[in-house]
């Protein structure tokens, strides 16, 4: 089997993160992360950005009136819920 | 905004459904709806549309399906028809170049270590997380939110967004560069690193 280098693993790494490479691909960047402990370094730091924007960014309080007013509104233009 | 006139949809199961299916999603459409508009009072009028609209094309939507796609799909659009045609503000991320792994480097160059580095990033205000993200153009924070905060494939950001695969990595790519750089700058600015 052919071994991918350091290069060819940084360019693949966002890809490898976001959870879009085949099999195949992905085993070889996987076995070289095990071994090259620099491009483990960077993915690591990629994968904890990722983490921070999704810790950060997608867990908003919600206003308490919002989904009684998206009821609300659907039932002033469709009528009010069945039962 | 206009509002057509719709058959509604009288099936009680289907509005039975919509509430135990859709309604759970609020959360994440708000977050999403507030680093879209980049403010409580839009983000609101920007979820309430998205649910009224989902509300009405919901007996036609195939159960099974994804359900969570399609009603970002709905919000995306609705957010690009309803506000951003009246923001005046640039359409892509600045063309200088910004060299691939820059706050990677920006911190080693610091003199961080590299075990310490996302350390340093948690050191950062929620604030200004949002912030930077808020402050990319649209259509990159909208791959960047979609992928990083969300979750969603690149094929469902394709759909979502109806753009092609290609367009959804160049920009989610360039996206996360000029965030990385928009971090950089508020790290250096709160001193979470030594000049």
């Amino acid at each position: 089997m052919s071994r991918i280098d350091c290069q060819q693993v940084l360019e693949q790494i966002e890809l490898y993160l976001d959870g879009e490479l085949s099999g195949g691909l992905r085993a070889e960047i996987e076995e070289h992360l095990g071994r090259c402990a620099p491009c483990m370094d960077h993915s690591d730091f990629q994968r904890r950005l990722k983490e921070l924007l999704r810790a950060r960014c997608g867990c908003d309080e919600v206003p308490s009136h919002l989904l009684d007013r998206i009821r609300a509104l659907i039932a002033e233009t469709h009528g009010p819920p069945p039962g | 905004m206009a509002r057509r006139p719709t058959a509604p949809p009288d099936d009680p199961a289907v509005r039975e459904r919509f509430e135990r299916e859709a309604m759970p999603l609020l959360p994440g459409l708000y977050s999403a709806a507030l680093r879209m508009t980049r403010n409580p009072a839009d983000a609101e009028d920007l979820v309430q549309e998205t649910y009224l609209r989902a509300f009405r094309g919901f007996g036609g939507f195939e159960e099974g399906t994804n359900l969570r796609a399609w009603m970002y799909r709905i919000l995306t659009n609705t957010f690009i028809n309803a506000y951003r045609k009246r923001q005046r503000e640039p359409v892509t991320v600045p063309d200088e170049d910004i060299e691939d792994w820059y706050l990677y480097d920006k911190l080693g160059e610091a003199g961080v270590e590299a075990s310490a580095e996302s350390a340093v990033l948690e050191r950062l205000p929620d604030e200004d997380v949002r912030r930077a993200l808020e402050a990319l153009p649209d259509g990159f924070r909208l791959a960047v939110l979609l992928a990083d905060v969300e979750g969603f494939s690149y094929k469902e950001i394709a759909e979502i967004m109806g753009i092609p695969i290609g367009t959804v990595m160049s920009r989610l790519h360039r996206g996360r560069k000029a965030l990385e750089k928009a971090l950089w700058e508020t790290v250096r600015e709160r001193g979470l690193v030594a000049d």
